[in-house]
C-alpha cells in the first residue's frame, strides 16, 4: 500500500479510511496506518498521497476528535479495538498565529473592532475612542472623546455604513460607566487627506447603573444594552429629531454644558429611550447577543448564574438556563440554539439555548478568568456584507482571560486549546477580542494586539 | 389399728346379742375401712386401676365373716401389741369414724338369714347376662382394659377387639375447645373421659364430691362432724370394772428414763464448763447474705494476664535439626557474651532421644528470676492503642459538595506606595475601594480591577468602609484623626443627589454639643471628600470603622485615645458621641449586633457585649486569646468569631457559653483580618502568614446542632512583607468572592 511504502512501518498497524470536506480529497481507501503515527505522519501521507505541489498541513478529526497524540493513545483512550476500521477526517489545519502588531497604549482598553476595513477602532477606560490604520499601527489615526466616563464595549453597526470614493461612514455604539450607550458616527476618507471625524448622534438613557455591554442586531435595526442594574435594553437605531427623555442634570451642570456648546466643541446629543426593556435577571447582566439572523431574539447572561432566550419584541424572557455557580462575563452565540458562555469559575462553556438542563454541552478549561469572546465573522472586506461564519472554522472560538492569553479553540477538541496568543505578560488582563477573517485583534490591559489566524 | 379395731369388734359382738340395733349401726363403719384394703388388688384387676371410679365392695355383705377372720388372727398378737393398743385407741375411733361409703350402688335389702337367724343385707343379683357386665356395655371404647397411656405417643388409641386399630378422634385444638365451653353452658361441668375420649357431663353427686375436695371437706356428702357421743364404756353399766390386762404396769411408767438423763447430763455438764454457751449468737449470723451493690467496686485493676509466653522455636528442641545448632565461634560467642545481651538466653543442644536429655540445670536460676520478676517489676497492663487514626478524624463534608467558594486569584491591583491597608466592597457588590499607606485610595471594579478613581489623601489610610445604604453611595476612609466621606462617580442623578443631601445637606441640622467637628463641602467635585469629621486631636488613626445596619450610625475606633477611642457618629443629626465614659483596656474592635440594639466591643483580652437601648453590659465573651486583633458578628447575630495575634481563632455561640465553641489554630502567624459572608455560609481568616483561609461555617435553625465548620481552602498569593501578610479580607456581597489587602502594596480578589 501506499502507505506503507512511504514510512517503514514501526509496530502494529490498523485500518484508516480517510475523508475530507475540503478540496483535497483522497480516493477511498482503506490504509494500514502504524499507530504510533502522530498528526504530522498523517499530514505527510495525505500531502504525499495527494503529490500536493506545496505541502499543505492538515488537521486528522477521528470520530469527531481533533487527533492530539499518536493514534495509539487515542485507540487506548477511547477503547477501541484493533479490528474496528476508524474513519480520520482531515481538515486543514490551522497555523499558529502570528503576531501582526502590538501597540501600548495609556489606558486599558475595553472593546476593539475590526468591523471597519483597514482599520481597528478601540475603546478605552478614559473615555476615547481611537482608529488605527493597519499600516500606521503605532500612532491613532484619530481620537475622539465620546463618553466622560470610561467605555465598557464598542460595535460598530452593520448595514449602516455609507461609503463613497473619498469618504466612508460608519455607526458605532459605545458604552459606559456614565449609565449611556451611545450612537456615535465615524467618517473616515482612506483615500483623501480629509481628516478622519466622530459625530456623536444619541445617548441611551435607561439605566441606573454602568452599562456593561451593548451589542445590535444583524441588521443593524436593534440595540440590546446590558447594564449592571439588571435590565437589558432594546433600543432602535433611528435617530430621533429630540431629547426623548429630559435632562435631568442639575442646572450649574447644563449651564455648564450650554457654554461647552456654544463654544462649538459640543454638539448636540440627542437623549433617546428604549423601545423596551427586558426585566428578568436578577444580578447584573453581563452581556446580550442576539441570535444569528434574528432580531427578534436574543441571549443574555449575567452574574444571576443565568443564561437567558428573550423574546426582543414582547420583552419577555422565553427561557432560563440556570447553571449554579457560575456569574457570567462574556456571551457569543455559536449558532441559533447554542451559545458560548464564559464564567468566573475560568470555564466557557457551550449551552443548548433548548434545554433547561443546568450542565452545558462542553466546557473549555482555562487557567485564568476568560473575560471576552469571539466567534470568527467574515472578514471586513465589503462592510454592507452581514456574513456571518468565516467559513469553514465554524467550529472555532477565540477567550481571552485575565492571564493575558488569547485562545484559539476547537470545539472539538475541548481539553487543551488549539492555539494560545500570548499577548502581554501575565497579569495584565485581555479584555476585548474581535475576530474578522484571518484577524483577531486583542484589546487589555496592556493596549491592543494584531494576530493573524488561520489559512494563509 | 386394725388390732383395735377387731378387739373393738369383738367386743361389739358380746354386747350384739343384747342390742342387735346398735351393732347393725356401728359395724359396718368400723370394718369398712379395713377391708378394701385387703381387697385393693382385686379391685384393680376388675377396674383397671382408675382411682376416681373407685368401686367399694360393700362390705356389709361379708363383714361378719371377715371380721371374724381378723378376730381368730388377732389374739395370738394381742399380747405382744397391747401397749401401743392403748395409746392409739382414740386415734382409731375418730379415723373410723370419718371413713364412710359413698352409697352409691344398688341398695341391699336386710333380711334376716335362714341360718343363723340374725340379719343380714341381700343385694340384688348380677344377672349373667351382657347387659349385666359393663364390660359389654355400649361402650365406645373397644379397646379394652388397656393402660391409655401406652398409645400416648401414637395415632391410635388401642385395638379393637377384632384386633384392628381404633384411633385417636380429633380433638380439637385450643380455640375449639375454647368456642365449645363458650356455647355450651354445661362445659363448665363436663369432664375429659379418656376411655371414652371426649368430655362427660358430670353428675350431681360427683360435681358435689369435687366440691368438697377443692374446699378441704370430708369427701363424703353424709359425714357429719357433730354426731352425738356414743358412750362405750362410761355411762350406766358400761363402767370397766377389770382391766383389759393382767399385765403389771411397766415400770417405765413411773420412773424417768435414765438414758435421758444421762443426755441431759451430758448437755449440762458442758454448759457448765462453758463448752456450749447457751445464747451464744450463730457464728453466721446475719453473714450469709450480704448485699455486693453496696459497696464500692475495688479500686484495684483487676489481676493481670500473664504474658503469654512464646511458643517454643525448633532451636529449642531437644533434638533440633542441625541447622539450628550453633556452629563453634557461634558457641564461643553467645558463651563470651553478656548474659543481656545474648540473643537467646540458652544453646540448642542436640540429643538423639529424650531419654537423654539431662535434668533442667536452670531450673532454680528461672525460678528466681521469675520471682526477682515479680517483686522488682509489677506487670503493667499496656492498653495497645486500636484506633483507627482515621476514624479520629471528625466527619466532616468533602470541599468540593460545599461549593460555592472562593479558590483562585482572580485579578490583582497594584497600589504602588506602601500597604494596602484595608479595602471595602460596596453593598451591591460591583466596586472596591482600597486605601494604603501612602495616602492613595483606588475604586476599582470587582470583576475588571480597572481602577475608575484615584484619590490622594494626606498621611496613612487607617481604614476605609461603604455605608450599608443601597439608595445612597458612600463611602467613609480614617485618617489621621479624620474620617472622610467620598462619592464614587458616575452615580445616577437621584442617588447622588440622596447621597449629597445625607453628607452635606443643605440646611444643617441643630449643633450639637460635641467636640468633635463636622464640616460638609458644598461642592459637588468627586476629587474631595463631602464631609469631614474631624476627631479630637492626637487621637491617632482610626482603625476601625463599624457601620450599624441602617446606615445612620457608625462607629469608630481610634488607635491611641485615653477614653478607648471609641465614638459612634449618626449622619442624621451630624452628631458625634462616646458611648463609653471608661473601658478597661484599650478597645481594638466594635461591631453592631446585625439585628439587635447590641454592641460588640473587644478590647484586648475579651470582647463585651452591650446592650445600647438598656446601656448595660450583657455578656463578657472570654477567648483566652492575649491579644484580639479582629472579630466578626455572624449575619444571624448570634455567632462571632475573635481572632487575635496569638493564631488563634475562636467561635463564639452566644446562645451556648463565653467560653469558645471552637478554636481554631490554622494560621502559623497571627491572624489579621476575619469575616463572615452576608449570604453564603462562609467566612474567611487572614494571616501574617500570607494566606487567607476559606471555612465553611453553616449555622442552623435547630439550637440543638452544633455549628458545621469546614476548612475549605488555602489561597496563597499575597507575599509577606515586613513580617505582615493579608491585612484585610473583605467578601464580596451577593457572589462567593474574596477581596483581600496584602502588606506587598496589592488588592486581590479571588473568585470561585
Amino acid at each position: 500500500m501506499a502507505s506503507t511504502s512511504t514510512a517503514p512501518p514501526a509496530g502494529p498497524t490498523h485500518p484508516v479510511i480517510f475523508t475530507t470536506k475540503t478540496q483535497y480529497v483522497l480516493p477511498s481507501q482503506k490504509f494500514m496506518v502504524p499507530l504510533a503515527w502522530r498528526r504530522y505522519h498523517l499530514s505527510q501521507l495525505v500531502n504525499r498521497a495527494l503529490s500536493l505541489p506545496s505541502p499543505v498541513p492538515f488537521d486528522f478529526l477521528v470520530q469527531g476528535e481533533i487527533l492530539r497524540g499518536t493514534l495509539q493513545e487515542w485507540m487506548v483512550e477511547r477503547g477501541v479495538g484493533p479490528e474496528e476500521t476508524l474513519e480520520v477526517e482531515y481538515v486543514e489545519s490551522v497555523l499558529p498565529p502570528t503576531k501582526a502588531a502590538e501597540r501600548k497604549s495609556e489606558d486599558w482598553e475595553a472593546g476593539v473592532t475590526c468591523a471597519v476595513p483597514g482599520h481597528f477602532a478601540t475603546a478605552s477606560y478614559d473615555g476615547h475612542i481611537r482608529v488605527f490604520d493597519y499600516a500606521h499601527f503605532q500612532t491613532a489615526k484619530h481620537t475622539a472623546r465620546i463618553h466622560p466616563a470610561p467605555i465598557t464595549s464598542l460595535h460598530v453597526v452593520p448595514l449602516q455604513s455609507t461609503s463613497s470614493d473619498e469618504e466612508q461612514t460608519y455607526t458605532i455604539l459605545t458604552s459606559s460607566h456614565d449609565l449611556t450607550a451611545r450612537l456615535s458616527t465615524l467618517s473616515l476618507s482612506p483615500n483623501s487627506p480629509k481628516p478622519t471625524t466622530t459625530k456623536t448622534l444619541a445617548s441611551l438613557h435607561l439605566h441606573t447603573a454602568p452599562v456593561s455591554h451593548v451589542t445590535v442586531s444583524q441588521d443593524g435595526s436593534t440595540v440590546l444594552t446590558s447594564s449592571w442594574d439588571t435590565l437589558i435594553g432594546v433600543w432602535d437605531t433611528r435617530i430621533p429629531p429630540s431629547d426623548e427623555v429630559p435632562d435631568d442634570a442639575p442646572d450649574g451642570e447644563r449651564k455648564k454644558r450650554r457654554k461647552l456648546a456654544k463654544s462649538g466643541e459640543e454638539e448636540k446629543v440627542v437623549r433617546k429611550v428604549p423601545t423596551a426593556v427586558l426585566k428578568s435577571h436578577t444580578n447584573r447582566v453581563s452581556a446580550a447577543a442576539f441570535l444569528p439572523g434574528s432580531n427578534e431574539k436574543a441571549a443574555s447572561v449575567g452574574f444571576d448564574a443565568t443564561v437567558r432566550t428573550w423574546d426582543v419584541e414582547n420583552g419577555l424572557c422565553t427561557h432560563t438556563i440556570t447553571a449554579p455557580e457560575k456569574p457570567f462575563l462574556a456571551l457569543a452565540m455559536h449558532s441559533t440554539n447554542n451559545a458560548f458562555a464564559a464564567s468566573t469559575d475560568r470555564n466557557v462553556s457551550l449551552f443548548d439555548l433548548r434545554s433547561a438542563a443546568s450542565a452545558p454541552l462542553l466546557s473549555l478549561p482555562h487557567p485564568a478568568t476568560p473575560s471576552c469572546l469571539a466567534l470568527p465573522l467574515a472578514a471586513a472586506s465589503h462592510p454592507g456584507n452581514p456574513d456571518n461564519g468565516g467559513g469553514g472554522n465554524e467550529n472555532q472560538l477565540i477567550s481571552g482571560a485575565y492571564d493575558g492569553v488569547v485562545r484559539l479553540w476547537d470545539v472539538r477538541s475541548t481539553r487543551v486549546a488549539l492555539a494560545s496568543m500570548r499577548m502581554w505578560e501575565a497579569g495584565d488582563k485581555v479584555l476585548s477580542v474581535d475576530w474578522r477573517g484571518e484577524v483577531v485583534a486583542v484589546a487589555g490591559e496592556g493596549g491592543v494586539g494584531v494576530w493573524r489566524v488561520g489559512r494563509q | 389399728m386394725a388390732v383395735s379395731e377387731v378387739t373393738n369388734g369383738r367386743k361389739k359382738r358380746k354386747q350384739a346379742d343384747a342390742e342387735p340395733e346398735v351393732v347393725k349401726s356401728t359395724f359396718p363403719e368400723t370394718v369398712g375401712l379395713e377391708l378394701p384394703s385387703d381387697e385393693e388388688e382385686g379391685e384393680d384387676e376388675s377396674d383397671d386401676g382408675e382411682v376416681e371410679e373407685f368401686p367399694e365392695i360393700d362390705a356389709r355383705s361379708d363383714s361378719e365373716d371377715d371380721a371374724e377372720d381378723g378376730s381368730d388372727d388377732e389374739e395370738e398378737d394381742e399380747d405382744e401389741e397391747d401397749d401401743e393398743d392403748e395409746e392409739d385407741e382414740e386415734e382409731d375411733d375418730s379415723v373410723s369414724d370419718s371413713t364412710s361409703d359413698a352409697g352409691v350402688f344398688p341398695k341391699p335389702k336386710t333380711i334376716v338369714s335362714d341360718i343363723t337367724g340374725q340379719p343380714k343385707r341381700v343385694y340384688p343379683d348380677i344377672e349373667p347376662d351382657y347387659d349385666s357386665d359393663s364390660s359389654t356395655e355400649d361402650d365406645p371404647n373397644r379397646i379394652g382394659n388397656v393402660p391409655l397411656h401406652w398409645y400416648d405417643d401414637m395415632p391410635h388409641i388401642g385395638y379393637n377387639i377384632n384386633g384392628r386399630r381404633v384411633l385417636r378422634p380429633a380433638l380439637g385444638d385450643e380455640l375449639d375447645k375454647f368456642l365449645s365451653t363458650v356455647e355450651d353452658p354445661q362445659a363448665w361441668q363436663s369432664a375429659f373421659d379418656k376411655n371414652a375420649q371426649m368430655d362427660k357431663p358430670l353428675t350431681g353427686e360427683e360435681l358435689d364430691l369435687i366440691r368438697r375436695l377443692q374446699a378441704g371437706e370430708n369427701p363424703d356428702g353424709d359425714y357429719n362432724p357433730y354426731e352425738p357421743t356414743v358412750e362405750w364404756f362410761t355411762g350406766k353399766g358400761k363402767e370397766e370394772v377389770m382391766p383389759l390386762s393382767a399385765a403389771p404396769e411397766p415400770k417405765r411408767r413411773w420412773l424417768a428414763s435414765k438414758w435421758e438423763k444421762k443426755k441431759i447430763m451430758k448437755i449440762v455438764r458442758a454448759i457448765r464448763l462453758g463448752r456450749i454457751v447457751p445464747s451464744k449468737p450463730k457464728a453466721t449470723d446475719g453473714k450469709h447474705f450480704y448485699d455486693i451493690w453496696t459497696e464500692a467496686p475495688s479500686e484495684h485493676a483487676p489481676p493481670l494476664p500473664a504474658p503469654k509466653p512464646s511458643l517454643p522455636t525448633h532451636s529449642e528442641s531437644y533434638n533440633p535439626p542441625a541447622e539450628y545448632l550453633p556452629a563453634e565461634e557461634e558457641r564461643k560467642k553467645w558463651q563470651e557474651a553478656e548474659p543481656e545481651d545474648r540473643e537467646q538466653d540458652y544453646l540448642p543442644q542436640k540429643y538423639s532421644a529424650l531419654r537423654l536429655v539431662p535434668a533442667y540445670d536452670r531450673f532454680i536460676k528461672e525460678r528466681f528470676n521469675r520471682q526477682l520478676d515479680l517483686y522488682l517489676a509489677p506487670r503493667i497492663q499496656r492498653k495497645k492503642l486500636n484506633i483507627d487514626p482515621e476514624s479520629l478524624i471528625p466527619k466532616l463534608p468533602s470541599p468540593s459538595s460545599l461549593k460555592p467558594f472562593p479558590n483562585y486569584k482572580s485579578l490583582k491591583v497594584a497600589h504602588t506606595e506602601g500597604r494596602t491597608r484595608c479595602v471595602s466592597v460596596s453593598p451591591d457588590g460591583s466596586w472596591v475601594v482600597s486605601g494604603d499607606e501612602g495616602g492613595n485610595l483606588i475604586l476599582w471594579e470587582v470583576i475588571v480591577g480597572r481602577a475608575v478613581k484615584r484619590w490622594k489623601l494626606d498621611g496613612k489610610i487607617g481604614t476605609v468602609e461603604w455605608c450599608p445604604r443601597t439608595d445612597v453611595a458612600f463611602f467613609v476612609v480614617g485618617t489621621e484623626e479624620k474620617l472622610q466621606f467620598f462619592v464614587p462617580p458616575n452615580l445616577p442623578r437621584a442617588v447622588l443627589s440622596l447621597t449629597q443631601s445625607i453628607l452635606a445637606p443643605a440646611t444643617l441640622p441643630p449643633p450639637t454639643p460635641s467636640s468633635i467637628k463636622w464640616t460638609s463641602s458644598f461642592s459637588s467635585g468627586e476629587n474631595e471628600a463631602l464631609l469631614t469629621i474631624e476627631l479630637s486631636s492626637g487621637s491617632g488613626l482610626p482603625k476601625q470603622f463599624a457601620w450599624h445596619r441602617k446606615g445612620d450610625y457608625l462607629a469608630s475606633v481610634s488607635t491611641n485615645e485615653s477614653q478607648g477611642g471609641v465614638w459612634v457618629h449618626q449622619l442624621s443629626r451630624r452628631h458625634s458621641q462616646a458611648p463609653f465614659k471608661k473601658i478597661k483596656g484599650t478597645v481594638q474592635l466594635v461591631q453592631f449586633h446585625p439585628s439587635k440594639p447590641h454592641f460588640f466591643v473587644a478590647t484586648q483580652r475579651y470582647v463585651r457585649l452591650y446592650n445600647l437601648a438598656e446601656q448595660k453590659l450583657l455578656k463578657t465573651l472570654m477567648p483566652g486569646i492575649r491579644w484580639i486583633s479582629s472579630m466578626d458578628v455572624h449575619p444571624s447575630g448570634d455567632h462571632v468569631i475573635v481572632g487575635g495575634y496569638d493564631r488563634k481563632l475562636c467561635w463564639f455561640d452566644l446562645e451556648l457559653s463565653d467560653k469558645p465553641y471552637k478554636i481554631l489554630r490554622y494560621h502559623t502567624r497571627a491572624i489579621r483580618s476575619l469575616q463572615f459572608h452576608p449570604t453564603y455560609p462562609l467566612f474567611a481568616s487572614s494571616s501574617d502568614d500570607g494566606s487567607i483561609q476559606i471555612f465553611h461555617a453553616r449555622v442552623y435553625n435547630d439550637l440543638m446542632t452544633d455549628p458545621l465548620i469546614v476548612p475549605l481552602k488555602i489561597l496563597r498569593g499575597h507575599e509577606v512583607k515586613d513580617g505582615l501578610g493579608v491585612l484585610q479580607v473583605k467578601w464580596v456581597p451577593r457572589q462567593p468572592w474574596l477581596v483581600s489587602a496584602g502588606a506587598d502594596g496589592s488588592a486581590m480578589v479571588w473568585c470561585s
